[in-house]
């Protein structure tokens, strides 16, 4: 029982020898056949085996099929489209990953991958140590490029911004914000981040068990107020969702606290399942995941919403980016894993992926494939028996008069024509007004360790926090169990030391 | 044909191998990381910085808090179950027995699963009784631990000592207080052992059970999905010399035993 239970203390340090041995493994120089190692989040690309009732029917112009279908895997797909275009084969080892440290970590300890799916400060922390490989010239120029060639301008714009463009090509994208059940919370509560502490609700509403994603919530708290001003500019709303000061971080430790208290959990992975049963009303989300829970709970007949709050939208994006160690210079490799993101970049296999995972591609199309575009129409262009509808703009990601037309009740539009609420196109590809005020959160740099040890402090019982009360039933008990014991052990001693037993003496050893 | 013959030190070989790469070679490492910072020099910084927060100490606490309750329901339930299966003449207390060795077939992730939604069902918000649900869930995992060595123990009871017992003039309570219950200390001593211990960094449960609050277990894989090996580390060995002094404790009573009237499990 003890090699057990020691085994789960150093399972970790197991793991680190583990790794470092495996990591050895691939890396052949066969001309013919090119292993591709591939890292990307869990249940994020389509798997295949789709039922016939899901069947998209959108024109496919791509494989000139009148709809799109995962019949195989994506990556299956992908080993035969390379291997007919390219004319050498290429073996893709798939493997996935939890978390962004999830994948850090494994980094840093020794695995090896030559494409990877972390979402922006991860980028940017790799892109720092000078361990991502540049995009070669011609896959941003290329005339075959789908990646170029239909990522969407509002994407494209992001990552020159950020300079990420060189370096990354954008997989998926979104908005954290809140997926709630409109019958069980109001309007007015579900719009701010402060129903994480609204006392009306307590013990209802859930957030995830992340630092960063808590950290923000945290932030659109402590700086609420400054956030809700209208005269607000991006850099100052930037910097204030990105304050990572001394003051700010002790101020958020205590909201982290008293969110403790009044949420139902900090939960890992059980919000989605809590949401659609309606053990909670409210959870702090990633858009992507919200519609995966609205879709779910459509077939239980709930219908939920997504909310983004005024204060505080995380805009989060997931990019490929190759890594130094893995390609290390070789040109197959290199060729192999722009070909992948290329693959997964076609307008079809975004829809595919779109359609299985729940969350946004980065493809929107040109005015020669609209695709996607027509995806969303089949998706959601289902107005005809709607009472009103309401024409939806996404031009700021398709391109100019791109306009869905839709059932009104799916969108909450304010007075001021603005959207922040609706249900899943909202959810997917939010409208220009909540992009404007959605913020892109950077890297912690040097700060990373202080924000971890403030996460801890929140998440430990502090011994200051014990009531005295507390402290005193906990000494009386430890001495009377102590006395007890004493009690036990010298009875003999102590009350029948000069007599004798039933005709016998006792005999000391 | 040569036979192919193996003395019984070359039989030890595969397990040899074993306990040198995954558990000394990683305590090794173990050892190294908690006693170095950063930057791989030598520093007590991390054991002074656990004994010094009170949060850290919070941890320990609460996470003896959580596994002493917890044994002790275990212990409270299990006394009497295993009592009755090991001294009644019941015909089919092996089917009992299978009852209660029986969830430890079913993966425990889907056994906690199972148990939220009962226990949601008769608390309403689960989220309300947080240290409550931790100890049901921690009970719930833990029981047959508890059981099968106090089984075992009370099985090998000899009738003879009891009925002795009871001809000198004990009545039911004092032979119990007097027989039964000195000769199954081995038992109980194994149990709490097999429960306390793995209670204390069992941190799946209370992410399951909606406890926010970190045990030891949240504590060390908190620190090392913060890349922080040292820490980390640091509370792993912290760990492993409370249970190294838990089971220096434990083992005076089971060498009395297993000296006396041999071992137990």
């Amino acid at each position: 029982m003890i090699k057990f239970k020691r085994f789960s203390a150093i399972a970790a340090a197991c793991c680190l020898l583990g790794g470092s041995v495996i990591a050895f493994g691939g890396c052949g120089g066969v001309k013919e056949r090119v292993t591709l190692r591939v890292c990307n989040w869990e249940e994020y690309i389509d798997l295949g085996d789709w039922g016939e009732e899901e069947r998209i029917d959108v024109a496919n112009p791509f494989t000139q099929e009148e709809s799109i279908f995962g019949e195989n895997a994506m990556i299956a797909d992908f080993e035969q489209w390379f291997a007919e275009n390219y004319g050498y084969n290429v073996k893709v080892e798939y493997s996935t990953f939890g978390t962004n440290e999830d994948l850090y970590n494994r980094l840093s300890l020794g695995d090896v991958y030559d494409l990877v799916c972390p979402s922006d400060y991860m980028m940017m922390k790799l892109l720092a140590e000078d361990a991502v490989e540049k995009y070669s010239e011609n896959f941003f120029n290329g005339e075959n490029n789908y990646y170029s060639q239909y990522v969407s301008p509002y994407i494209d714009g992001v990552f020159s911004q950020y300079e990420w463009d060189e370096y990354a090509a954008c997989y998926m994208w979104g908005t954290t914000g809140l997926v709630y059940n409109p019958e069980k919370i109001n309007t007015e509560d579900i719009s701010t981040v402060k129903v994480l502490l609204n006392e009306n609700y307590k013990r209802q509403v859930t957030i995830k068990d992340n630092v960063r994603d808590s950290y923000f919530a945290a932030l659109g708290i402590v700086n609420g107020n400054e956030l809700i001003k209208p005269d607000l500019t991006a850099e100052t709303r930037s910097l204030l969702l990105n304050d990572i000061s001394e003051s700010t971080i002790a101020n958020a430790e205590d909201v982290l606290k008293q969110i403790k208290e009044n949420v139902y959990s900090f939960e890992t992975d059980s919000g989605k399942a809590d949401m659609v049963t309606g053990k909670v009303i409210a959870n702090y989300q990633w858009s992507g995941d919200a519609v995966h829970i609205m879709d779910e709970a459509d077939g239980d007949e709930t219908e939920l919403w997504y909310s983004v709050p005024q204060e505080c939208s995380n805009l989060w994006f997931d990019g490929w980016i190759m890594l130094k160690k893995g390609i290390n210079g070789n040109e197959q490799k290199r060729e192999a894993a722009e070909a992948f993101v290329n693959f997964l970049s076609r307008p079809d296999n975004a829809v595919r992926n779109m359609y299985y995972i729940g969350y946004s591609s980065s493809i929107a199309g040109d005015e020669n494939c609209s695709t996607v575009f027509d995806f969303l129409e089949y998706n959601y262009g289902d107005y005809e028996e709607a009472e009103q509808t309401f024409e939806y703009d996404v031009s700021y990601f398709f391109g100019e008069n791109s306009v869905i037309t839709v059932d009104a009740d799916c969108l909450d539009v304010e007075d001021s024509g603005e959207i922040n609420r609706g249900r899943q196109l909202f959810a997917q590809y939010p409208p220009a007004n909540v992009t404007a005020r959605s913020v892109v959160m950077l890297d912690f740099g040097d700060k990373l360790g202080q924000i971890n040890q403030m996460w801890i402090n929140v998440r430990c019982l502090d011994l200051k926090d014990v009531s005295p009360l507390a402290y005193i039933l906990g000494a009386v008990a430890v001495v009377l169990v102590v006395s007890a014991c004493l009690l036990c052990k010298f009875r003999y001693k102590l009350f029948i030391k000069n007599k004798t037993g039933k005709g016998y003496e006792r005999v000391e050893k | 044909m040569k036979k192919i013959r193996f003395n019984r030190s070359q039989l030890c070989i595969p397990y040899a191998v074993f306990l040198v790469l995954f558990v000394i070679a990683p305590l090794f490492v173990i050892v190294y990381y908690a006693f170095t910072n950063g930057e791989g020099n030598f520093t007590f910084a991390n054991f002074v910085g656990f004994f010094s927060s009170t949060n850290t100490l919070g941890t320990l606490l609460y996470s003896f808090l959580l596994s002493i309750v917890t044994t002790l329901v275990c212990l409270i339930i299990a006394y009497p179950t295993a009592y009755i299966l090991a001294r009644s003449n019941f015909k089919k207390k092996y089917v009992l027995l299978l009852l209660f060795i029986l969830p430890m077939w079913i993966n425990f992730t889907l056994r906690i699963t199972a148990l939220k939604e009962i226990l949601s069902v008769i608390e309403g918000n689960l989220a309300a009784y947080p240290f409550f649900n931790s100890v049901i869930g921690m009970t719930f995992d833990f029981l047959p631990f508890m059981i099968l060595p106090l089984y075992t123990s009370l099985l090998k009871l000899d009738n003879s000592l009891l009925e002795a017992a009871a001809d000198l003039g004990g009545n039911k309570f004092t032979v119990f207080l007097r027989i039964t219950l000195p000769l199954s200390i081995p038992g109980i001593v194994s149990g709490v052992t097999m429960v306390l211990l793995p209670s204390m960094t069992n941190y799946v449960v209370l992410d399951m059970l909606y406890n926010s609050t970190y045990i030891m277990g949240s504590l060390i894989g908190s620190y090392f999905s913060a890349y922080d090996w040292n820490n980390g580390s640091m509370i792993s060995l912290v760990l492993l010399i409370i249970i190294f002094l838990v089971t220096l404790v434990t083992n005076r009573f089971s060498d009395k035993d297993t000296n006396s009237r041999g071992a137990v499990l």
